[in-house]
């Protein structure tokens, strides 16, 4: 079965980057340049992990976060949030708000497709 | 053997004297619905439940209501090695006599009104007969058709 | 007063300290690193040997210290308790019960065979493995974190096996079985670096409690030592928790039980039988008087009895704990005799049956395992083939449900194989070839005397014949086996049985001009007939909010006399997923019920479980409610097939 990730970042090369490495590895890819829009593609498809950025234009990573585990769609689903190292107290809101694993950026695509591997299986 | 004399119908029965329990005035029978007319009813003993054996069904005789003879002759026999305990429902109880042994006669293949194999023998007393039942072979037969029969409702 | 031969005495006491020893020993393979485990072990040897030297057992002793010496080192940590070492101390402890069954008879050679075997166990240097115990939060799932990713996380780090998992008490049909494990103990490969295994943890290490630890007792073992301090704080207070789930599992402190002999507790029963039946008249009369003190004394003592009948009864319960423990050894036998991989999972040992079904259900359960064992669950290889995880798990629940208890065994094996099924059952006449028949009919055949679709007979499982004196001995209880099977997937089977117990509250209703009783347990609710479900010809459907409940005149059934009540009642009952509405003429109300025995010729009758004396000393039936409910689906499904005969 393929499975489904959701990428979420407002970088338009970011999510070509990954985006290219997950299709690449067998994965079927969503994306979506802010936490509202990834809200409206979480809860409209079948999505098997979702990875995203937390600082983000009009609806910021936390807050997707939070809206999306409310809606019983996401029970079983990873969140992976992406952070840098410094801000352990963003990781620690983002775990609260129901995050299941990070990645810390700046980071290679292959070491996040292992992390992809990791929550969601091959 | 000494023996319950007891009056069935038109006849006369005898029960062994070891086999008797006691002996009680009608009681509330609860019916048992779907079950063998020989064993359709239930009562209530000093706090024991007893199946109520109509031994006139066996013998095809008929059976009017209870009247104020009526008994129930409580009797405990060995079934097949375990204890079986009923009560025998009666027209009239008699009394207690010894049925002496080289009076009693062998049943006669044919001839008889009742199905021989449920009677053991034939006791002569001055003014007619006394039937003795064979208990065991009653309560085997008529139990195993009362025990596997539950009649359905179509 | 009973005097006690004290040769009786030491062999009820090395019964219990036996199971002890037993249960430890199988514990300790699955947890060799616990210290209590050894301890628990050695104390039941040591006072064994006491015991036994005391009341003149000289070779049971004279053995027991040997095997002591032996376990000795395990005990200061010399030896780690291998896989080699507990087979031989399983087989010592046999030997033991050998020896205290019948001293003279025991055979001397196998005891020096045993001793011999327990010293090349001891002296074989341990493979330093490791342990991981873990255990996921809750909300683990709901937020994301798969457990099954994880085990396979740490199965491509080296050569894994799953220990142990642990089941929440929940009911057997709720549970998900692939993923509501909650807790692990998983042995490693100990060549695999400590800091990979707790990578696999990476995202939930702060949520969860892990522990990694090498077996074999004392840390004997190469790399890893320096990490050992740093893992052993969290994960002293991480073994908590896995072992305060196996102490609840564990027997109850033995210092406040007693021993009775059981005549007693069934006198006790009787009396109090007597009692509550004595206690419904007093009411009666006192309900008659108008008196409104005796009423109320009346009233204290129906408090009381009521309350005495719940202890009293609570005494002949047992945990069937109790069962599934013997189990355990039985398992890890055939296990070990069939070279196929099974782990035991056990939920609802807490369920409590009187003592007598516990007794009747034991040679059934272990019929049941075995088949499951030897015909259902297949060898690894073949089981690898098909994308099964090699170790097969042999799930034993029960739970009690209104006024049943079900006790399922499940495998993950290959289910059912129908075909096979009947070919054998035409193959020995059982039905004629090209009967029509449905897949549950045709797995239903499995249970006809001389059946067996084994190729082999194995001296383990015999010729399948006991599935058959299963089916009987569950009849006999009054209850019903259901089977389910999924092909590749498993099988499972459940023993429903009704409860037992002597004294129930009952509902008591009027049919007619006979009063019955129905289990309280068994009622969901009482409404009222409406009456246009006269006017609905060849339905007899209720609509209980929403949801459509068969039902059956009782009055019908029963051939009742007089004339119907105008309202009629229906008390709507369930057994198992089914529930029927008995429709009677008044309901009466509750009564506290005695439950006589039926007189065997009426053991055919089966709509009725039993009798029992009411206030007044009128016997009154009570109704078999699973049978009725049985009884009403059939007669349900007859109607619709008339139904479609005439609709054809």
């Amino acid at each position: 079965m393929t499975k489904t990730i959701l990428m979420v970042d407002d970088s338009p090369s970011v999510r070509q980057v990954v985006g290219l490495t997950l299709k690449s590895a067998g994965y079927h890819v969503l994306e979506a340049a802010d936490g509202a829009e990834a809200l409206s593609k979480a809860l409209a498809n079948k999505v098997h992990a979702v990875v995203t950025d937390l600082n983000m234009p009009v609806m910021d990573g936390l807050t997707f976060i939070r809206k999306y585990r409310a809606a019983p769609a996401s029970s079983g689903v990873p969140i992976v949030f992406l952070t840098t190292e410094s801000n352990a107290a963003i990781k620690e809101q983002a775990k609260q708000a129901g995050a299941t694993g990070w990645m810390v950026k700046p980071f290679q695509p292959e070491q996040l497709l292992a992390v992809v591997r990791k929550v969601a299986g091959a | 053997m000494q023996a319950l004399t007891i009056r069935l119908q038109d006849e006369i029965f005898a029960l062994e004297a070891t086999s008797v329990r006691e002996i009680l005035d009608p009681v509330p029978i609860t019916r048992v619905p779907n079950a063998a007319d020989f064993v359709g009813g239930l009562i209530n003993v000093r706090g024991t439940v007893v199946p109520l054996a109509d031994l006139r069904v066996v013998f095809g005789m008929d059976r009017p209501p209870m009247d104020k003879d009526t008994r129930i002759v409580v009797v405990e026999f060995d079934l097949d090695g375990e204890p079986m305990t009923a009560g025998i429902l009666a027209d009239r109880v008699h009394e207690v006599t010894e049925i002496e042994a080289d009076a009693r006669e062998a049943v006669p293949a044919v001839g008889m009104r009742w199905p021989p194999a449920f009677v053991r023998s034939i006791g002569k007393r001055d003014d007619g007969f006394i039937i003795i039942p064979d208990m065991q072979r009653i309560f085997r037969d008529e139990g195993v058709v009362a025990a596997t029969t539950e009649r359905q409702n179509p | 007063m009973i005097t006690l031969d004290p040769a009786e005495t030491f062999r009820q006491e090395a019964a219990d300290l036996l199971d002890v020893l037993e249960q430890s020993l199988l514990d300790l393979e699955k947890r060799p690193g616990d210290a209590d485990l050894v301890s628990s072990a050695f104390r039941a040897l040591h006072t064994l040997k006491g015991s036994g030297a005391m009341f003149g057992f000289t070779a049971v002793s004279a053995f027991i210290h040997d095997f002591e010496t032996a376990f000795d080192q395990v005990r200061k940590g010399e030896a780690a308790a291998s896989p080699a070492l507990i087979a031989a101390a399983l087989q010592a402890k046999d030997h033991v019960a050998a020896l205290i069954a019948d001293e003279a008879s025991a055979d001397p050679d196998a005891g020096t065979a045993i001793l011999a075997a327990l010293a090349r166990a001891i002296a074989a240097p341990a493979a330093a493995d490791w342990l991981v115990t873990f255990r996921l939060p809750d909300n683990a799932l709901e937020l994301g974190t798969n457990p099954k990713l994880l085990l396979d996380e740490m199965h491509s780090l080296g050569a894994c096996e799953i220990l142990e998992r642990s089941e929440p008490a929940a009911p057997v049909g709720d549970i998900d079985p692939d993923f509501l494990h909650l807790a692990w103990v998983v042995r490693l490969d100990g060549a695999v670096d400590q800091a990979a295994i707790e990578d696999v943890f990476l995202f939930i290490r702060d949520d969860m409690s892990l522990a990694i630890e090498r077996t074999g007792g004392a840390a004997k073992s190469g790399g890893g030592e320096e990490t050992a301090p740093a893992v052993a704080a969290p994960a002293a207070a991480a073994r908590r928790e896995p072992e305060a789930e196996s102490a609840a599992a564990a027997p109850k402190d033995k210092a406040a039980t007693l021993r009775v002999p059981a005549e007693r507790l069934d006198e006790l029963m009787d009396r109090v039988g007597e009692l509550v039946i004595a206690q419904a008249r007093l009411s009666q009369i006192a309900a008659s008087r108008h008196d409104p003190a005796l009423v109320g004394v009346a009233e204290d003592i129906e408090r009381l009895t009521a309350s005495l009948r719940d202890t009293t009864m609570g005494t002949r319960m047992v945990p069937i704990g109790t069962l599934f423990g013997r189990f355990r050894r039985l398992v890890h036998d055939l296990s070990d005799g069939l070279s196929k991989e099974v782990v035991l999972v056990t939920a609802g040992e807490e369920t409590e049956l009187d003592k007598t079904v516990i007794e009747q259900l034991a040679d059934p359960l272990v019929h049941l395992i075995r088949n499951a064992m030897d015909h259902g669950i297949e060898r690894s290889e073949a089981r690898e083939a098909c994308g099964k995880a090699g170790k097969a798990t042999l799930r034993l629940s029960a739970a009690h449900r209104g006024a049943e208890v079900a006790i399922t065994i499940a495998d993950d094996g290959a289910g059912l194989d129908t075909a096979r099924i009947r070919a054998k059952a035409e193959a020995n006449g059982l039905i004629a070839p090209g009967t029509p028949l449905s897949e549950s009919e045709i797995h239903r055949l499995i249970f006809e005397p001389g059946f067996s679709t084994a190729q082999a007979v194995t001296s383990l499982s015999g010729r399948g014949v006991g599935m058959d004196v299963v089916k009987r001995t569950i009849e006999g209880l009054r209850g019903s086996i259901d089977l389910a099977s999924e092909p590749g997937h498993g099988t499972e089977v459940t023993l429903r049985l009704p409860l037992t117990l002597a004294i129930i509250d009952g509902l008591l209703v009027r049919v007619g001009s006979g009063r019955y009783t129905i289990p309280l347990a068994a009622v969901e609710e009482c409404i009222e007939l409406p009456r246009n479900a006269d006017a609905m010809r060849g339905r007899s459907f209720l609509d209980v909010r929403g949801d459509l409940v068969p039902f059956m005149r009782l009055r019908d059934l029963f051939h009742a006399d007089g004339e119907a009540d105008a309202y009629q009642k229906v008390v709507v009952v369930s057994s198992g997923q089914m529930r029927v509405g008995l429709v009677v003429d008044q309901i009466i109300g509750n009564n506290q019920t005695v439950i006589k025995q039926l007189s065997r010729l009426h053991s055919g009758i089966k709509t009725f479980s039993g009798a029992t004396i009411l206030g007044d000393g009128t016997v009154a039936l009570i109704l078999d409610v699973m049978n009725l409910v049985g009884f009403g689906q059939k007669l349900e499904e007859r109607r619709r097939e008339t139904a479609l005969g005439r609709a054809a």
